[in-house]
């Protein structure tokens, strides 16, 4: 069957398309969902009492990884966090959920009456998703700024820097948590006498795991999580994605998190610390936490792993029944042995495997390609769109100093839409620090960047990008490990969002026109280099620019191919009816494909005109051509 | 007044030892990229050091050499297992990998020694004071800060005069450019790693004759002290971290005796509080560091 298309099958919706991104996945997780439960009673009906426990425990701890997968996966942004966020529902749950006459006994005196409150177990539920997400939204402000500022390095701080707080607390507050070695404990109505809450709750975080990963905002959030430098470029704000993965994030581990409460039917600081962080972590990563279907299995491989350890560590070889001497490794069948194991699981997999054993394959991504027949033939792009409005981007008067090197001195350019403008100089002459103003990347000390007359200095560069001026990276910024496809769609989907008044053309027309077809399922980070470029106008293309800003769009290729570009620039030009401003190096592909082309020398421009005058002209011929013009 | 100064000494005692803590930390960060959650188990593995050392009857005047050459050789030895094979690896990796080694190192203490807590007599003259006017001040704090004055000052020369110094600095500056002017990475990462075991193993001995007792995660609450500072001074910045160090050290001991005795005990989390409302306001921490990213 073939992908639905069309202009009506551009729609800026929550799913780009509905088959692959909703029912794929909801069958998919739905298999995983039973072979997981299946293995789950299979594994109790030979093991009895401790083995039912360990199933419980093993599916309360892969709701909670799956909530942490939920941001992390998707941001890439690392969160020892989540378990902290977990204390606090913990205890929200537990607070609210256990009888008064019971809460007297521990914590007669918790402030604010809390004493008296009786909710029930699923009011509980519900108070502790919503004090944790309040949390979290305030965390989430931090961690966008500071994140914005230093990168992720500084929010994992602030992840850890809450931990410690919830854990702070948690231990020095005893009228509301009953301390540190009291704690809570309490019966609501007896532990959880059925497993119906947490099959459906695993359900629930796989289902919403997965969707999230599959929409829109889980899209651009992965493309900040690739290169955050390149979404921003693309239109794409990961300030914003982030703060939703977060927030559905922590309503998922708030869910987990009352479970495991409810189900170990007591609470002590210890609980959601160092230990449990690890433990969930270790699951995450172990089975690849960019794919919900790792993350499950991730949950599995260390359950099996560590059960197997901490028997190991009392029984040695026994376990097996393999009546194996083991003495000779008595030395390591200790107690706490499984601790050991998780701290060299983790390590080993970051030294050895950093991606975890699946990376980020995904059970009903394989079920669909499997099932899903594929286009054999490129699509055909359909005529150019005529879309006459016009538009001019004038820069003028730009300067930038860095500490005392002045990098452009009142330089500037003007283009309208239709024309193809070419920046020479050479290195060092201020061309990529153009670009890099312009598109709100380096601020510019003085001057004025107009786009059909609108002040664009001090923009943002998301903001930038949305009003029309998208670029590509001399130094190949792609969003490495998401397919060409994939590259493109995610760009097409901020298009989509801005301008769904004009027909944004479809992401396999687009991958076609840039002669990527063959190409179209391999990951962006396996592509060569001239690959690696067509991509990058690509992925700009489409973003449904006004002007695509094209930062030396042939360095590394050959003649051949350097030629090949002028027609490629052109076609994806006219596809999304974008001007173009290019920078290069290589003469022949400038003159080859510009209306007119600027020389910058030092940070000023030094001529102007079009390519025959340009190539008269003496200035130019002394500063850029040099000698070694041949 | 008085109290005011008293509180002064106290945080400046106080936040020597997070100066040198968060210094090992930011001297690591320079050149790796790397923020260490390991670094406190450089204090682990001395404490261990010191609490069988002190149970045969050494003194602290031995002891003292011993637990900074211990930390210099477990941060040597940390950096050739683990963080050697992850060089030049994602933000994400590295900072799993100084986790995973955090958590080796405790069980490993967990399975061959105990989970339970080992007491080691702290020299005698820790509790002492001395009056000046009408201050007492503790002879700890004034030996910690006039050692952390010297070892700050043999630092910065090492730091500015050397040509190690200077390879330190192009590293942290520009790391590929430093390489390609000839600078032996090996040489500048593990220099970095020995400093930074330098530092951790005097602000070790000074935090252990405190507190006279080891676990598996005794270093827990060092490395985040030393983590938190070098990130409220700026990551990446030298003076930044040994400003954080004092500055997180005021902030305690100054909130600590502010607030009322009800939630005193909380001081821990009014202070991670702090820390979280100057993220907001002030992201990239007192001191920025220019970051250049080439696009």
């Amino acid at each position: 069957m073939a992908e639905p298309r069309g202009p009506n099958a551009a729609h800026a919706g929550m799913f780009p398309n509905l088959r692959r991104d909703v029912a794929f996945p909801i069958v998919g997780v739905g298999l995983l969902f039973g072979v997981f439960v299946a293995v789950g009673l299979l594994y109790q009906s030979s093991f009895g009492g401790a083995g039912e426990r360990l199933v419980t425990t093993a599916m309360i701890n892969a709701i909670i990884v799956l909530g942490i997968q939920i941001y992390v996966g998707n941001t890439g942004v690392l969160s020892f966090g989540h378990i902290g966020f977990g204390a606090i529902a913990g205890y929200t749950f537990a607070i609210f959920a256990i009888a008064p006459a019971e809460k007297i006994k521990r914590i007669p005196d918790a402030p604010l009456g809390l004493t008296d409150v009786d909710m029930g177990s699923w009011g509980a539920v519900g108070v502790a998703i919503a004090v944790t997400v309040v949390v979290a939204v305030f965390v989430g402000i931090g961690l966008a700024r500071s994140g914005a500022e230093s990168g992720a390095v500084a929010a994992t701080v602030i992840t850890l820097a809450l931990l410690f707080v919830t854990h702070e607390v948690a231990r020095h507050w005893p009228e509301l948590t009953g301390g540190e070695r009291a704690g809570l404990s309490f019966r609501i109505g007896g532990k959880l006498d059925t497993r119906v809450p947490i099959y459906l709750a695993l359900a629930g975080a796989l289902v919403l795991a997965r969707l999230f990963a599959q929409s829109r905002r889980g899209r651009l959030a992965k493309a900040g999580r690739e290169d955050d430098l390149a979404a921003r470029a693309m239109g794409v704000n990961p300030m914003v994605q982030q703060m939703i993965a977060l927030l559905t994030s922590v309503a998922v581990v708030s869910v987990g998190a009352s479970l495991k409460v409810y189900e170990t039917g007591s609470l002590l600081p210890e609980d959601f610390f160092f230990f449990f962080t690890l433990l969930t972590l270790t699951m995450l990563i172990v089975g690849g936490r960019n794919s919900v279907t790792g993350a499950l299995f991730g949950v599995a491989v260390i359950t099996v792993g560590r059960e197997l350890a901490r028997r190991m560590g009392q029984d040695g070889f026994e376990v097996f029944g393999l009546g194996l001497d083991s003495e000779p490794l008595d030395w390591i069948f200790r107690e706490n042995l499984q601790t050991v194991f998780l701290g060299v699981a983790m390590l080993g997999f970051m030294i050895w495997r950093p991606k975890g054993l699946l990376s980020d394959w995904e059970f009903d991504d394989w079920l669909y390609r499997r099932f899903t027949r594929t286009q054999s033939a490129p699509p055909v792009p359909q005529a150019t769109m005529s879309d006459e409005s016009e538009a001019r981007l004038e820069v003028s008067d730009v300067s930038v100093v860095f500490g005392g090197f002045q990098a452009l001195s009142q330089s500037g350019f003007e283009v309208s839409s239709g024309e193809v403008v070419g920046i020479i100089g050479p290195n060092g002459a201020g061309k990529t620090t153009m670009l890099n103003v312009i598109t709100g990347l380096v601020p510019a000390t003085s001057g004025q960047v107009r786009l059909n007359g609108k002040e664009l200095i001090g923009t943002p560069s998301h903001e930038v990008a949305r009003a029309g001026l998208v670029r590509t990276f001399q130094n190949l910024r792609l969003f490495g490990s998401l397919t060409v496809r994939e590259n493109v769609e995610v760009t097409r989907l901020v298009a989509i969002a801005e301008h769904d008044d004009r027909s944004t053309p479809e992401t396999d027309v687009l991958v076609a026109a840039a002669g990527l077809w063959d190409h179209r399922d391999r990951r962006a980070s396996e592509l060569d280099y001239g690959n690696s470029r067509r991509l990058e106008l690509a992925r700009a293309s489409a973003a449904r620019p006004l002007f695509l800003l094209l930062d030396e769009p042939t360095s590394g290729m050959s003649d051949t191919e350097s030629l090949a570009m002028v027609e490629q620039v052109q076609t994806m030009a006219a596809l999304v009816s974008a001007g173009v401003v290019v920078i290069d190096h290589d003469l022949d592909f400038i003159i080859g494909i510009c209306d007119r082309i600027y020389c910058l020398d030092r940070g000023s421009v030094i001529a102007s005109g079009t390519p025959v005058e340009i190539q008269a002209d003496p200035a130019v011929q002394a500063a850029y051509l040099g000698s070694s013009a041949t | 007044m008085t109290e005011l100064l008293q509180n002064l000494i106290d945080g400046l005692g106080r936040g020597s030892i997070y100066a040198l803590l968060a210094l090992g930390v930011a001297v690591i960060f320079g050149v790796m990229h790397l923020l260490n959650f390991a670094h406190g188990e450089l204090i682990t593995v001395s404490g261990y050091v010191a609490f069988w050392t002190i149970s045969e009857g050494w003194s602290w005047y031995l002891v003292t050499p011993v637990i900074i050459g211990t930390a210099i050789v477990t941060s040597l030895v940390i950096e050739r297992v683990a963080f050697s094979r992850v060089r030049g690896s994602s933000d994400f990796t590295l900072l799993l990998t100084s986790f995973g080694v955090h958590f080796v190192v405790s069980a490993i203490f967990l399975l061959y020694v105990s989970a339970s807590v080992k007491t080691f007599s702290e020299p005698g003259w820790v509790a002492n004071t001395f009056p000046i006017g009408s201050l007492n001040i503790e002879v700890y704090d004034a030996v910690v800060i006039g050692v952390t004055l010297v070892t700050l000052l043999a630092t910065s020369w090492l730091i500015q005069r050397t040509m190690f110094g200077l390879a330190l600095r192009a590293a942290a500056a520009d790391f590929d450019t430093a390489r390609l002017m000839g600078v032996r990475s090996d040489t500048v990462i593990r220099g970095a790693f020995a400093l930074s075991g330098l530092l951790a193993g005097i602000a070790g001995v000074f935090w252990l004759m405190r507190s006279g007792h080891t676990t598996p995660t005794v270093g827990i609450t060092p490395m985040l002290k030393g983590v938190l500072a070098a990130l409220i001074g700026g990551l990446g910045s030298l003076r930044g971290a040994v400003l954080g160090g004092i500055v997180l050290g005021l902030a305690e001991v100054l909130l600590r005796s502010r607030l009322p005795d009800s939630v005193a005990s909380l001081t821990e989390g009014f202070v991670f509080l702090m820390i979280a409302l100057l993220f907001i306001f002030r992201p990239q921490g007192l001191i920025r560091v220019a970051h250049a990213e080439r696009v």
